[in-house]
């Protein structure tokens, strides 16, 4: 049962030149993208281009102008950047597969009723559930946002779907057993990003419990489903997969996309100079977190190569890293609108910090 | 968007994954052991497709009322706000109009960026560009996992050893154990040439190209010199101690033996 209705045939139009120039891969194309998004279509009822024709068009397009696209990309740092492009893109793909199939057999086999029963009546508790839970479930941050979307939609309270949105990726075993291999002569920093993330995710879940209004939310994704019976759950699961997985691939290609942009233009010295300083340290890396946008899975080996860098910022790095970077927060506006990512991201960004370095002090004793 | 379009995107998609996996394409971009995930993935997106495609045919072929075809998200084959039902086939047109308008479906149109990226651009591996963005003491920190010297296990015997950039590079700056002096080995890198300087470098990678660390060893030698970027080197040599200090930041001296030119490895990177 879909709720995936074909699109106006008017704002496609919209789009195509801002896409063609986005296959060019020039930042600014984004943006235009972007913005072409709430022009309101002007009625011409007759003909009309359907979104079909037009990708067809930008196929020929695209394979007329191979020579000249890959003439104008072959600059060094365009390459390098286009590279990192598909790197991130090719990474994140698979998880986000998983995850938004995850996401199906939620929407298609778990009735809303029997994720009731699993979790604590009262809030209060049952958002440190959903942060415990999130260690066992090994996703990636990608994967995690449709399956905390479609955990709502269940009837699962908003905090406690957002603890776990933000505990999964960031403390199940593979992420920690990767710290643990990145760092093998700090033991304290296992230890210290599980409680600095879990901290994070705890703390976000009862600050939405408190002050968190609904209507934040985009109400299309909170849109509750029917229960379904028999064959039409399998139909339900294909579906709702086939769905999340369009929406939200989207919005990863423009996370993996910012992710290329800033790392080919953020000098690496900048990190290394300022790295001597631990309040400036702290912050750098907090930032550098968000921009490079890296997978749970490798940010242990990145933190743990930046020289001259003390431990806690680099544990800030982890904690921060998987809570909010430019990816998440483009599936996030995604997934649940704009006026909820534009609040949720920056207070996140803010209680991880926080989280960090307060775990940092007790587990690493102090901030060597 | 039209539904037919979303799955011939998934389809793309779904076959970009599949193909840079099967080529071996992928290990320019992440390391080896995504390979199954990448599969898996892209079999995965191919499938839901198909299956939604399917469905579709199928229940264009059914005659059913309109209500029941707008219900089934088949709205898209121009039938269902029409009071014309009949015209299954009629693909074009009047078919969306009193849809509500999708407001995040646009950005399902990005998904083709990565689809022409690798189909028409197809990336090359990481190479001189990044390496000079980069810093050599980050490698050599790595692989060893310490800030400080440690004794390193023992090189293997043998005239000629031949060993990772990674594992060269830390032990040249950290090793207590000296295992490199007089001994000689064979490094696999590209050039980089920096500030009138020739370079051996290798991008060391943790899991994908975006965090990819270069390393990077100083040649010293006749016939250095002149060498373009990103040509592809077996470099024999010895190791000249004392050179991977803080002062060259921890960038070692090879003296050059023999060098042979060879074609880009399989995986550009090293682990």
């Amino acid at each position: 049962m879909s709720k995936e209705p074909a699109d106006k045939a008017d704002p496609v139009e919209d789009v195509s030149p801002a896409q063609e120039g986005a296959t060019a891969q020039s930042e600014s194309s984004v943006a235009v993208a972007e913005r072409a998004e709430p022009k309101a279509s002007p009625e011409e009822p007759k003909r009309r281009i359907t979104s079909l024709e037009v990708l067809c068009g930008l196929l020929v397009v695209a394979l007329i102008g191979q020579q000249w696209l890959a003439s104008w990309l072959d600059v060094p740092a365009i390459q390098t950047g286009s590279t990192i492009f598909v790197a991130v893109c090719v990474q994140a793909l698979p998880f986000l597969v998983l995850g938004v199939m995850i996401s199906g057999a939620i929407a298609a086999f778990v009735p809303a009723r029997v994720l009731e029963k699993m979790l604590p009546k009262k809030q209060a508790f049952a958002v440190p559930v959903a942060g415990m839970a999130g260690v066992a479930l090994p996703t990636c941050e990608c994967a995690a946002v449709p399956v905390a979307r479609r955990l709502m939609q269940q009837g699962v309270p908003t905090s406690v779907a957002l603890a776990f949105l933000l505990a999964a990726p960031a403390v199940n075993p593979i992420v920690l057993v990767a710290t643990s291999v990145a760092f093998p002569n700090s033991p304290g920093m296992v230890a210290a990003r599980l409680a600095g993330s879990l901290a994070t995710a705890i703390i976000m879940g009862w600050l939405w419990a408190r002050f968190g209004k609904a209507e934040w939310i985009i109400e299309r994704a909170l849109r509750r489903l029917p229960e379904q019976d028999g064959r039409s759950r399998w139909r339900m699961f294909f579906e709702t997969s086939r769905a999340d997985l369009v929406d939200a691939g989207g919005f990863l290609v423009i996370g993996g996309f910012t992710a290329a942009v800033l790392n080919v233009a953020i000098p690496r010295e900048w990190i290394n100079t300022l790295g001597e300083q631990i309040i400036l340290g702290v912050i750098v890396m907090a930032v550098l977190a968000v921009l490079l946008a890296l997978c749970s899975e490798a940010d242990a080996f990145v933190a743990a190569s930046i020289a001259g860098m003390p431990l806690l910022p680099k544990l800030v790095f982890l904690v921060v890293g998987p809570a909010i970077d430019v990816k998440l927060f483009a599936l996030q506006a995604g997934t649940f609108g704009k006026s909820f990512a534009m609040r949720f991201a920056p207070a996140t960004f803010i209680v991880a910090v926080a989280c960090a370095v307060i775990s940092g002090v007790i587990f690493l004793g102090g901030v060597g | 968007m039209r539904r037919e379009t979303q799955n011939i995107l998934l389809v793309l998609v779904g076959g970009a994954l599949l193909k840079i996996s099967f080529t071996g394409t992928y290990l320019l971009y992440v390391k080896p052991a995504h390979q199954y995930w990448l599969i898996a993935g892209g079999v995965i997106m191919v499938a839901l497709a198909a299956v939604s495609i399917g469905r579709d045919l199928v229940s264009a072929r059914e005659p059913a009322p309109a209500a029941v075809q707008l219900n089934f998200g088949a709205d898209s084959d121009g039938a269902a706000p029409t009071a014309k039902p009949a015209a299954h086939d009629d693909h074009d047109d009047h078919g969306d109009d009193d849809c509500e308008h999708h407001h995040s479906a646009k950005s399902a149109w990005l998904l083709l960026l990565p689809v022409l990226a690798i189909f028409l651009v197809a990336p090359p591996a990481l190479g001189a560009d990044s390496v000079m963005r980069g810093d050599n003491r980050a490698a050599a920190t790595r692989s060893s996992g310490t800030d400080g010297s440690t004794t390193f296990p023992p090189i293997p015997q043998g005239d000629v050893v031949s060993l990772a950039m990674s594992d060269f590079a830390a032990r040249a700056a950290w090793d207590s154990g000296k295992s490199l002096d007089n001994r000689t080995v064979r490094l696999t890198g590209f050039v980089v040439t920096q500030d009138g300087a020739t370079y051996l470098a290798r991008l060391s990678i943790a899991c994908c190209a975006a965090d990819a660390f270069p390393v990077k060893v100083k040649l010293d030698g006749p016939g250095t010199a002149g060498l373009a970027n990103d040509t592809w080197l077996e470099v024999t040599g010895q190791f000249q101690p004392g050179t991977a200090t803080k002062e060259t930041d921890y960038v070692p001296s090879l003296t050059v033996a023999s060098m042979v030119q060879i074609p880009q490895p399989e995986n550009p990177y090293e682990a």
